[in-house]
């Protein structure tokens, strides 16, 4: 019996495993292994693909580009969790309360999620777009501003910030944000209506219900939610390379199209699996710490 | 705080206006914090609803009325022009069908995958389980472009480049984390072990009991999963950008590409619009048929 538990068991996760390991695990590793070869498509036939050590991760860490795109994915990954975090929080209250019309509020605050994102990208650089932008012509009447705001190929910086990084970043949070509200509200319902009460009898307000019940019973499921936007917004890619493919002069550039254009423009798969092994090895990091506080939760439960 | 909150030790979980005591101060606190939640939630909705609203007027204008300025807020005719139009530039309902029978295909293969294995790392304990969790759980974790390369290669050299075993294989195992992880939180909250413990008493074998038993009864939970998986393979641009990008077997992300030519896609502006509302209302049905399971489905999976 126990012998054929055992059978049956490896059995039903075997397909999932070899799944897993022909594109997840070879993939990934191959990749950091391509990483370390001179892998140049245009010179594979003379030269071949000869081991050069860490050359590859040399040059990149050499090109200013590669070095503003690791800055950019940083900030731009930063933004969004924060802003998406507090707007999420706000926006999965509303979607917790009661009231007439919420059911409508409801499904409006989840429009995003099942905009493709390539559409949604499309759509902003079509509103975005400076001569046409309707935002720009709401702000014009409104007399906030005089010219219009060239929100994709402003190439004027104010430090690491740029109206073209806020602009894509923008959009970014929009396309995370019912991601985010869904996942909060998922963790509010689990929090017991009477501590609320509780707090109406000391004769709290709302902040103090948030202050004091609801932030601190939510703090471990803000911690996995940050960690996994973390972790997709340093990977993120398709917003990116759609609304601006990395310009006006590196501005939106970021990790992930900063290797993709590599690969696909250049045909240097070297240095694009080197740009995605500093991808993988900021992930990894983040990811190990996600991985063990899931497994703490695990035996908690 | 902490001297004050030493002065009022009954009443610790009060703000400054509640500790006063004063019910009407903590009244008049709430008034203005709803007031700022009600002006950030409206500010939201222009912010989320802008694009959409204005996929959806363009797409119903005229060419010449998208690019007017100022700006036609609200459309002055209507015309469903574009619609007809579109289908002339791009074979779009093509596309529509081959992203509907990738994303298809590969949400039931994941489901099927990630079915069987939550089921045993649910329900079991043996040898090696820890590690196979943990390695499907990780692979999520693997951002798209440290492993693209790779398996563009691979998927060329095995001769399936642009074909569909290719893309849908490759989405199968994309979704598989997840579905793994949804799964396996389904089957220990709702199904109750003692439902296959039964059959197993009367001579049932492990597999028929998972087949017979446990998937039955699972159904919701196995359809609200490929519906997600389905959604995830929908919107992808980067993988079908990759491995399926040639003439009509496109899928519609990557197919709707097709109107920016030279200069941007200015020219086909409106029915771009309209390609872009298409390609939107399937993942729109089905988002509907999961909307109600999102928050359960949510608590149940990723967040215990």
């Amino acid at each position: 019996m126990e012998r054929k538990k055992r059978v049956f068991c490896l059995l039903m996760v075997l397909p999932a495993i070899l799944l897993t390991l022909i594109l997840g695990l070879i993939p990934m590793f191959t990749s950091l292994g391509w990483s370390f070869l001179e892998y140049d498509l245009l010179r594979i036939q003379e030269h071949g693909t000869p081991f050069v050590g860490l050359e590859n991760y040399r040059t990149i860490l050499s090109d200013d580009r590669f070095l503003r795109s690791i800055a950019n994915t940083f900030l731009m990954t930063g933004l969004v969790v924060a802003i998406a975090l507090v707007l999420g929080l706000v926006l999965a209250h509303v979607m917790r309360a009661e009231y007439r019309g919420r059911v409508i509020v409801r499904v409006l605050i989840c429009t995003p999620w099942f905009v493709p994102p390539v559409v949604a990208a499309a759509i902003w650089a079509w509103l975005l777009n400076a001569d046409r932008s309707p935002i720009n012509s709401a702000l014009m009447d409104a007399g906030l501003i005089e010219s219009n705001i060239r929100f994709l190929t402003d190439s004027s910086t104010w430090g690491p910030f740029s109206i073209p990084l806020l602009s894509v970043t923008a959009v970014r949070i929009w396309n995370g944000l019912p991601f985010v509200v869904i996942f909060l509200l998922a963790g509010m319902q689990s929090i017991p209506r009477d501590l609320y009460e509780a707090v109406d009898v000391d004769g709290g307000n709302l902040w103090s219900k948030f202050r004091h019940v609801t932030l601190p019973l939510l703090k471990p499921i803000l911690g996995v939610l940050a960690m996994l936007l973390l972790i997709t917004g340093i990977g993120h890619f398709e917003i990116n390379y759609i609304m601006t493919g990395g310009g006006p002069n590196g501005l939106t550039d970021v990790m992930s199209v900063y290797s993709y254009l590599q690969a696909f423009s250049f045909f240097r798969f070297d240095l694009a699996s080197a740009a995605g092994g500093m991808v993988l090895l900021i992930t990894g990091v983040i990811s190990v710490i996600y991985i063990r506080s899931q497994l703490r939760n695990e035996d908690k439960s | 705080m902490t001297m004050d909150t030493l002065d009022h030790p009954s009443q610790n979980s009060g703000s400054r206006g509640a500790r006063r005591g004063g019910f009407a101060r903590s009244k008049n606190a709430d008034r203005l914090t709803r007031a700022l939640v009600i002006i950030v939630t409206v500010v939201a909705l222009i912010y989320i609803l802008l694009p959409v609203y204005w996929m959806i007027k363009s797409s119903f204008q005229t060419n010449i009325d998208i690019r007017a300025q100022p700006p036609h807020w609200i459309p002055r005719q209507l015309t469903f022009q574009a619609y007809q139009d579109m289908t002339l530039v791009i074979p779009i309902w093509r596309y529509i069908l081959n992203s509907i029978y990738v994303a298809g295909a590969a949400a039931v293969l994941s489901t099927l995958v990630g079915c069987s294995a939550a089921y045993v790392l649910a329900r079991f304990r043996f040898p090696g389980m820890t590690i196979c969790l943990v390695m499907i759980l990780a692979t999520q974790l693997i951002p798209p472009i440290t492993r693209a390369f790779p398996i563009y290669s691979a998927i060329q050299s095995a001769g399936l480049l642009n074909s569909y075993t290719g893309i849908i294989i490759a989405y199968a195992s994309f979704s598989l984390p997840f579905c793994v992880m949804l799964l396996r939180g389904y089957f220990m909250n709702n199904c109750p072990p003692d439902l296959e413990e039964a059959a197993l008493v009367d001579g049932c074998s492990y597999f028929s009991a998972f087949w017979r038993i446990i998937l039955p009864i699972s159904l919701p939970g196995l359809a609200a999963v490929t519906i997600f998986t389905f959604l995830n393979a929908w919107n992808d641009f980067l993988w079908a950008s990759l491995l399926l990008n040639q003439g009509e077997m496109k899928t519609v992300q990557v197919g709707i590409g097709d109107f920016s030519g030279e200069g941007g896609n200015v020219r086909y502006i409106s029915m771009f619009m309209a390609a872009c509302v298409t390609a939107t209302i399937p993942a729109l049905i089905m988002f509907l048929f999961v909307q109600r399971w999102l928050v359960s489905g949510l608590t149940a999976g990723s967040v215990k």
